[in-house]
């Protein structure tokens, strides 16, 4: 139990007072000379047990009534949370607010996690007062203070959005601003449904924040309020894939999309998915049984034949309605179109077929060789890959500029080794020398995600098949991708922040590897990197809220897509978005769908070393978080106080009146026994009543 | 109108004022006894009017007021008996003999002197008293009474003083010198010492020979059950036993409110208790002991007369005096 006036316990050792006043009591008694004793003594046998048992009750009723009047005074509170305000006024109070889409998750009553969590805040923090608040959203990840805690239901900082959050990162926030404030006591309140997606238990960051924290000079408590009750019966809705390919006049569009349910032994039932194309609504069924279903390219015709826009899929609303809808929007496919750049034209040939090859017939690609010296010439506004078999130019030479800016464009490069190679490096790799004919194999990929992912069967790339007979060594940062037997790398990635730079360690040539006779893994890597940066040059774009920078949106117009937010919090809402003649579908992460919490224990660990407590809520539980229970106190003063008085009333005894009798007799002097004159007569009923007045 | 106020109406017309005791015997007999405290001479004048009378024959060495087991020479007729040899032919009823041709004797009701054996109980309890009165002050006022219209009307009265022990005895007399002596020893008498009430009435039924009538004046803190025995022995001894039960206001009420050290006044242990926790148990038991104890005097016949110290001692002797003449049927 805690209390917001404990000053008011160090009056605690008055509940000794009813004790002391007692021992003052026996030690203020009387001698009487007394001649009765015969009586007395036998009161006092006959008083052993109930009598004294009665006196400890009265004594122990007295200590209650004296104990509770005092915890009443010092404003119990409810909460099971020790020492809540055990320390008394709290300095500064930090909200940090998941504002997750898991969040919107309601109850029974229709009440999400968000609300109910923020308004069990503000009643908690109404309750236990303060002097400054902040609060620091999953969005801004900035401070904002505010006057007091019923402010915080009006601002629009605590509503939904469907950007993922990152505890860490808020965590991170709240540190720095401890440090720079210096408030000599916080409290800072976590409100989170625990997702693993937005704690990111597994990031080494934790570690770095949880020393700063246990560094910090303040006294800091943490308390986590959360919300972890994972509903049951939650569909989820994701569009895997759009495309939109034409036949003849006409154009369709192709529709993947992913539902997941909870539970494998769910029947298989018949499950309406509306759709939005362009303002025009249409409902189609999928089956869906177990886990979910993937309905694969599904169809559907575009008025004359529309080659841009928009649209939105829906489920029937349930307990989560933040993973109910899906946005998307889809345009013309891109020409992929490649810049083979090589002194000798014929060595790479084959990177030339790969790149020209469309694997689609929606698709367009345009594969060109030309020589560094012809680069310049070229507009890389339309192109999306270059595949660069010379050597690397130097940082003060412009092609190395010119390079770098079709990077920032979103473009991608592959470098091939040059036979002579150069200590010029691109994004702070550089190739190393030539190695020793040797033939290797393939040791090792990378083969869930970029160039070497495995196929939309799910079939891996036949990668280890590859024979490498010679390769050039990579020095700088870089991420391997593949990894010949011995270490070397075979494709590695450079760490940019836009665009792709990959560098392949050998050639197409037959003396150096097989890339070319097993054209696959080399076909299918020019592809994917086509595609790519064939992706950069669209109008449309599919996005994940939260990786969308704000800047980047300034200016431009929701078309779908909820209103509650404002426009400073576009790249972190679900819908559609319209700007610098550009579509954009923003959509939750992926991540949102996976239902993990972070275990209790995981969480404890996280906080380890820390003033750390944690409460676990479900969004339809209204009751308050912390309330105030004197009132409760009171009553129980209220009990004790009767409980002693009805102790202390005397006990009733039959002749207890006719003693009393007999003790007023003075006014009648005498009581009289007669009827004597005849010993052995009957005696009187009127003469012989026992303290009877004569 | 009480009877106290009736007998003192009545008393101012015979006996116009206290004074009249200041003349002749009665002025001897209390003129001695003027300064004694425990004696108020206009009580006393008020409560001569009622004669003291035994409830049982008593044999006296000579004659008085008070029936006699023998025949005697009064002028109250008892019965005719047949004449045997040696009868004092002087006492043949001629009469009788001519109506019958039967000889006769005439028996008369001997009238002879009472024999009043005071018991006082000294033990230490009688030295108790919440109010302006203790129980041995209130026992002195009434043997002393009791003692005076006793000799006033020519009887005999003895005192004996009983603590753990016989402490003082005094044979009975009837001379007013006498009656300052048995005084001098109430005026004395001390409360001291633990009770053997029941052990000395046992040793006074022992010791005293003929008939008398014996008033105990005691609190009575004694075992009932045995306290019967010693009333059964002395009623065997053909005393007429009489008892004066003397009990404080405080020691039925119990009134305390503080915790309080009960030191027993004979000499016992002490007690710390705290009376509200214990006032309905004591209570308890002194109900159980009056109930007992009421069984008892029903039982052996003994005249008892229970008396609050916040009472008047006049009025217990007045009630005692006429319950008496009650029973004798208006002789």
């Amino acid at each position: 139990m805690s209390f917001l006036q404990p000053a008011m316990l160090i009056a605690l050792p008055l509940i000794a007072l009813p004790i002391v006043i007692h021992l003052i009591n026996q030690r203020r008694f009387q001698t009487v000379q007394w001649g009765a004793m015969q009586f007395l003594l036998a009161a006092n046998r006959m008083s052993r047990g109930y009598a004294r048992i009665r006196q400890w009750l009265i004594l122990a009723a007295r200590t209650l009534a004296v104990a509770a009047l005092i915890f009443a005074i010092s404003r119990p509170l409810s909460s099971g949370w020790l020492g809540v305000a055990g320390g008394g006024q709290v300095d500064t109070t930090i909200i940090l607010l998941d504002r997750s889409p898991s969040m919107s998750q309601a109850g029974p009553g229709g009440v999400s996690k968000l609300e109910a969590g923020v308004a069990k805040l503000v009643d908690s923090l109404e309750t236990l007062g303060g002097n400054r608040y902040l609060l620091i959203d999953s969005v801004n990840q900035e401070p904002v203070e505010f006057e007091k805690p019923s402010d915080l239901l009006e601002m629009p900082e605590v509503l939904p959005v469907s950007a993922s959050a990152d505890l860490p990162s808020l965590l991170e926030a709240a540190d720095r601003y401890i440090r720079e404030n210096r408030p000599s006591r916080a409290e800072v309140w976590m409100l989170s449904d625990v997702r693993r997606n937005d704690w990111k238990d597994d990031s080494g960051r934790w570690d770095a924040i949880r020393e700063s924290l246990v560094e910090l000079p303040q006294m800091v408590r943490f308390h986590l309020l959360a919300y972890p009750e994972i509903p049951t019966g939650n569909r989820s809705l994701a569009v895997t894939q759009v495309r939109r390919v034409e036949d003849g006049d006409a154009a369709n569009l192709l529709i993947s999309l992913q539902i997941e349910q909870d539970g494998n032994d769910a029947p298989a039932t018949t499950l309406p998915v509306s759709l939005e194309l362009n303002g025009a609504r249409s409902v189609f069924n999928v089956e869906l049984s177990g886990k979910g279903s993937e309905l694969v390219e599904h169809p559907v015709m575009l008025d004359g034949g529309t080659s841009r826009g928009w649209g939105r899929v829906w489920l029937q609303a349930d307990a989560s309605a933040s993973d109910n809808e899906f946005y998307f929007v889809f345009d013309k496919e891109p020409p992929r179109k490649t810049l083979v750049v090589s002194e000798d034209p014929a060595k790479v040939r084959p990177v030339e077929f790969a790149a020209g090859i469309s694997p689609d017939a929606a698709v367009v690609c345009e594969s060109v060789s030309i020589t560094p010296d012809e680069l310049v010439s070229q507009d890389l506004e339309n192109v999306s890959l270059i595949a660069w078999h010379v050597a690397i130019p130097g940082e003060d030479e412009g092609l190395h500029a010119v390079l770098m800016a079709f990077v920032q464009r979103g473009g991608q490069i592959i470098f091939f080794p040059p036979k002579s190679p150069t200590t010029a490096g691109f994004s702070d790799v550089s190739w190393g020398t030539w190695q020793e004919p040797q033939t290797v194999r393939v040791g090792s990929w990378v083969g869930d995600q970029d160039l070497l992912s495995r196929t939309r069967s799910g079939d891996a790339l036949p990668v280890g098949e590859l024979k490498v007979t010679r390769h050039c060594e990579l020095e700088g940062e870089f991420r391997s991708l593949a990894v010949l037997d011995g270490g070397a790398p075979l494709l590695a990635r450079a760490t940019t922040d836009r665009g792709g730079v990959f560098f392949c360690t050998t050639t197409t040539s037959a003396g150096d590897s097989s890339l070319a006779t097993a054209g696959v893994v080399l076909y299918a890597m020019i592809q994917r990197a086509g595609e790519i940066g064939a992706k950069t040059l669209s109008s449309t774009k599919q996005a994940v809220a939260g990786d969308v920078e704000i800047g980047e949106m300034r200016g431009w117009e929701q078309l779908a897509g909820s209103t509650d937010g404002l426009s400073s919090t576009y790249a972190s809402t679900a819908g559609i978005y319209q700007g610098d003649g550009a579509l954009i579908a923003i959509n939750r992460s992926a991540g949102e769908d996976a239902e993990t919490i972070v275990p209790p224990e995981r969480v404890e660990s996280l906080f380890a070393n820390l003033d750390f407590d944690r409460v676990n809520q479900t969004a339809d539980n209204s009751s308050s978080l912390i309330q105030e229970i004197w009132r409760l106190f009171l009553i129980v003063v209220l009990l004790a106080l009767i409980a002693e008085a009805v102790l202390c009333i005397p006990k009733k005894i039959t002749a207890s009146d006719a003693v009393a009798s007999f003790a007023g007799a003075g006014k009648s002097q005498v009581n009289h026994m007669s009827g004597f004159s005849q010993p052995n007569a009957e005696p009187q009923s009127d003469d012989v009543s026992v303290g009877g007045v004569a | 109108m009480p009877r106290l106020a009736i007998l003192q109406h009545e008393l101012s017309v015979v006996l116009p004022s206290a004074s009249f005791f200041s003349h002749g015997k009665r002025h001897n007999l209390l003129g001695d006894n003027r300064n004694r405290q425990f004696l108020d001479a206009q009580a006393l004048a008020r409560l001569a009017a009622v004669p003291l009378f035994a409830r049982r024959p008593m044999v006296g060495g000579v004659s008085g007021m008070h029936a006699s087991p023998h025949r005697g020479s009064s002028v109250e007729f008892a019965e005719y008996r047949r004449y045997v040899p040696g009868d004092d032919l002087r006492r043949l009823d001629w009469r009788a003999y001519g109506r019958t041709d039967r000889y006769y004797v005439k028996e008369f009701e001997a009238d002879t002197n009472l024999r009043l054996c005071l018991v006082v109980d000294t033990s230490g309890s009688m030295g108790f008293g919440s109010g302006d009165v203790s129980k041995i002050e209130y026992a002195r006022r009434l043997a002393g009474s009791l003692a005076y219209l006793a000799v006033q009307q020519g009887d005999a009265v003895g005192l004996t003083c009983m603590g753990a022990d016989i402490v003082r005895a005094l044979p009975p007399r009837r001379t007013p010198s006498h009656l300052r002596g048995l005084n001098d020893i109430l005026e004395n008498a001390t409360p001291e010492g633990e009770t053997g009430l029941v052990e000395r009435l046992h040793e006074f039924a022992e010791t005293t020979r003929g008939r008398a009538l014996v008033v105990i004046i005691s609190d009575l803190f004694v075992n009932p059950p045995e306290l019967r025995e010693a009333f059964d022995h002395l009623r065997f001894r053909k005393h007429d036993v009489s008892v004066f039960h003397l009990m404080d206001p405080q020691e039925i009420s119990f009134d305390f409110r503080r915790p309080t050290r009960f030191v027993d006044l004979e000499g016992g242990v002490s007690l710390f208790a705290d009376p509200s926790e214990i006032m309905d148990r004591y209570q308890q038991a002194m109900v159980d002991y009056l109930t007992e104890m009421r069984r008892i005097v029903l039982e052996t016949g003994v005249d008892y007369h229970r008396c609050s110290l916040d009472g008047d001692y006049e009025q217990a002797l007045f009630d005692f005096l006429v319950r008496r003449n009650t029973g004798r049927g208006g002789r």
